[in-house]
C-alpha cells in the first residue's frame, strides 16, 4: 500500500540479507514479536532478502542470533539515509540547487509575447508598438507596469474597445477586443442603386448620382439604375480603362426608381369537398391530474373509426393552497366523412376567396395597376385552378456599395 | 473435544468458520496473489513452494517465483505465479 510505503520511506528502512538454515523460524519469530517484514524473497537455499523498518532491525538482529541466522544490510533507504548520502555528495546537491535556481531565474523573464485579437492588423500594430515601448522578449516580468502599457495601447489604438495584459508563466498575453464599427454603408460611402427585381422602368428620379436607364427600359435584377460613379471630364469618348482615378467622382447615389413588376399567385380548389359531420355518438374518458402526473380512466377502447377529441376545461378538486388536483373529461365524438360536390362556380368562388387572402401578404407600398384572375379546370377535371396576375408599380431601387 | 463443540456451534448458528474456529481464510486474486489470514507460521519457504501451518494440517502453495509480499503475525500475502493450493493432513 502506498501509505505504508510512504511511512516506511520517512522512517527509513533497510533491505537485508538473511543467511541461515532456520530462516523460516526467524520469520515466524519476527512476525510474533511484531516486526513487520516485507518483500521476502528466496535467493538460494540459505539466503533470503527482505525489507525491514530501520528501528526494528536491531530487534531482528537479536532474534537472528537466537535462531542462528546471520543478518547483513544490503541497502539503506529512506529520507534520513538519503540526507546522509547527500551530505557526502555536496556537488550533486549544489548542482540540483543551481538547476532549480536557474529555472526560477529564467522563468522570471518574458520569453514570448502573444497578442490575441481577431483583427490581424491590430495584432501586428500592437506587437510593433509594444516592441517600440521596450516590452520585448527578455524583459524582467516582475514589477512590469501592465496598466501603463494597457493605457498606452488604448490611447494609441482608438479602435480597441477593451484589452488586458496577462502574464502566464514566461508568456505575455495581450488580449484585445476591437470596437464594433457602425454599419458599413454610411451616408458618404459611395454606392450605386441597383434593381432588386426584374421590371419595366416607369419613373426614375435621381437625387444624387447619374441615371443609367430611362422610363420604358426593361431591367433585370442586379442591373445598375443610378450610378454613384460620375465621370467629371466632359471628354467621355476616352475608353474606360484609360480614365484617371481623379476624373471619377464617387458619390452615394440616391433616388427613386419606380418600375412595373408582376406578381403571380395560384391556388387549386377541389370540386369535391370533404366535410366532417358529427354523428352524435360520444364516448367519455376521465383524466385525473395530480401535480405533474396524470392518470386517464376509460372503459374499453374508442369504438369509432373516425373521431375528434375534445377535452373539457379542467376543474380543480381541491383549493390551490392544499394541492394541485385537477379533473377533466375527454370526449371522443364520432364523425363521418361526407363528400360534397360543390360545382365549378362554387369552387371558383372559393379559389377567388383564397387568392384575395394571399394578396394581403404583398408589400404595402405598392400600387396595383392591373389585376387579372383566371379560373380553369385542371387536366383530370377534379380541381379548379385559380390564377391571379397582378401588375404593380413599386420602388425597385437597392443600394449597393462601390468597391 | 472443545474443537468439536465449537464446530457444532458454528454449524448451528451459521457462523463463519474462520472466526469461530480460528481457521485460515484464503483470498486468491487469479494466480498472482494469495492472502492468508489466521495462519500459524511459515514452515517452509522457497521460490517454488510455501508451506504454512494452518492449524489442522498444512497449507501448501506451489508456483514459480513466489515472494512473501508482507508478513504479519496472523496475515501473510504471497505473490508470484501460483499454480496450486493444497491441504495436507
Amino acid at each position: 500500500m502506498l501509505i505504508i510505503k510512504l511511512w516506511n520511506y520517512f522512517r527509513g528502512y533497510a533491505i537485508i540479507k538473511i543467511t541461515g538454515e532456520n530462516a523460516e523460524r526467524l520469520l515466524n519469530q519476527a512476525a510474533l514479536k511484531g516486526i513487520y517484514l516485507w518483500d521476502i524473497k528466496r535467493i538460494d537455499d540459505k539466503t533470503l532478502t527482505a525489507g525491514v523498518d530501520a528501528r526494528c532491525f536491531f530487534k531482528l538482529s537479536r532474534l537472528a542470533r537466537k535462531t542462528g541466522c546471520h543478518l547483513s544490510i544490503l541497502r539503506r533507504k529512506g529520507i534520513f539515509f538519503m540526507i546522509n548520502m547527500l551530505r557526502r555528495r555536496r556537488a550533486l546537491v549544489a548542482g540540483a540547487l543551481l538547476f532549480i535556481a536557474s529555472i526560477y531565474f529564467l522563468s522570471s523573464f518574458i520569453w514570448s509575447i502573444d497578442v490575441v485579437s481577431q483583427d490581424p492588423e491590430i495584432k501586428k500594430a500592437v506587437e510593433d508598438d509594444l516592441r517600440r515601448w521596450g516590452l520585448k522578449e527578455g524583459t524582467f516580468k516582475y514589477g512590469l507596469d501592465k496598466k501603463q502599457y494597457m493605457d498606452k495601447i488604448l490611447q494609441q489604438h482608438k479602435e480597441i474597445a477593451w484589452g488586458e495584459i496577462k502574464i502566464k508563466g514566461s508568456k505575455l498575453v495581450v488580449e484585445l477586443v476591437k470596437k464594433k464599427l457602425p454599419p458599413e454603408l454610411e451616408e458618404n460611402s459611395p454606392c450605386d442603386i441597383i434593381a432588386s427585381k426584374d421590371g419595366i422602368i416607369e419613373e426614375i428620379i435621381p437625387f444624387k448620382g447619374e441615371a443609367l436607364v430611362k422610363p420604358g427600359d426593361t431591367v433585370c435584377a442586379g442591373d445598375v439604375l443610378i450610378t454613384g460613379r460620375i465621370v467629371t471630364k466632359s471628354d467621355q469618348k476616352s475608353e474606360l480603362g484609360q480614365q484617371d482615378a481623379s476624373d471619377v467622382l464617387l458619390v452615394h447615389a440616391r433616388g427613386i426608381v419606380k418600375a412595373k413588376t408582376w406578381y403571380q399567385k395560384a391556388v387549386s380548389v377541389p370540386l369535391v369537398m370533404e366535410e366532417k359531420l358529427p354523428t352524435g355518438r360520444v364516448k367519455k374518458a376521465y383524466r385525473l391530474q395530480l401535480g405533474k402526473s396524470t392518470w386517464s380512466f376509460q372503459l374499453g377502447s374508442v369504438p369509432f373509426a373516425l373521431y375528434e377529441t375534445e377535452t373539457s376545461a379542467q376543474a380543480r378538486l381541491l383549493p390551490e393552497s392544499i394541492g394541485d388536483v385537477r379533473f377533466s373529461v375527454i370526449y371522443y365524438r364520432e364523425v363521418q366523412l361526407k363528400k360534397k360536390f360543390i360545382g365549378v362556380d362554387k369552387a371558383a368562388q372559393e379559389a377567388e376567396k383564397q387568392l384575395l387572402e394571399q394578396l394581403k401578404s404583398l408589400p404595402e407600398d405598392i400600387k396595383i395597376t392591373r389585376k387579372k384572375m383566371d379560373f380553369a379546370l385542371d387536366s383530370d377535371e377534379k380541381n379548379v385552378i385559380g390564377t391571379l396576375t397582378l401588375e404593380v408599380i413599386e420602388d425597385i431601387g437597392k443600394e449597393q456599395m462601390i468597391y | 473435544m472443545a474443537g468439536e463443540i465449537k464446530k457444532r456451534i458454528s454449524d448451528a448458528l451459521d457462523l463463519p468458520g474462520d472466526i469461530v474456529l480460528n481457521l485460515p481464510r484464503i483470498v486468491i486474486t487469479a494466480g498472482i496473489s494469495a492472502l492468508i489470514e489466521n495462519h500459524r507460521g511459515i514452515v517452509e519457504y522457497t521460490s517454488d513452494i510455501v508451506r504454512l501451518n494452518a492449524g489442522e494440517g498444512t497449507l501448501i502453495i506451489k508456483g514459480e517465483g513466489l515472494l512473501i509480499k508482507s508478513l504479519l503475525a496472523d496475515e501473510v500475502i504471497i505473490e508470484g505465479r501460483i499454480k496450486s493450493i493444497e491441504f495436507e493432513y
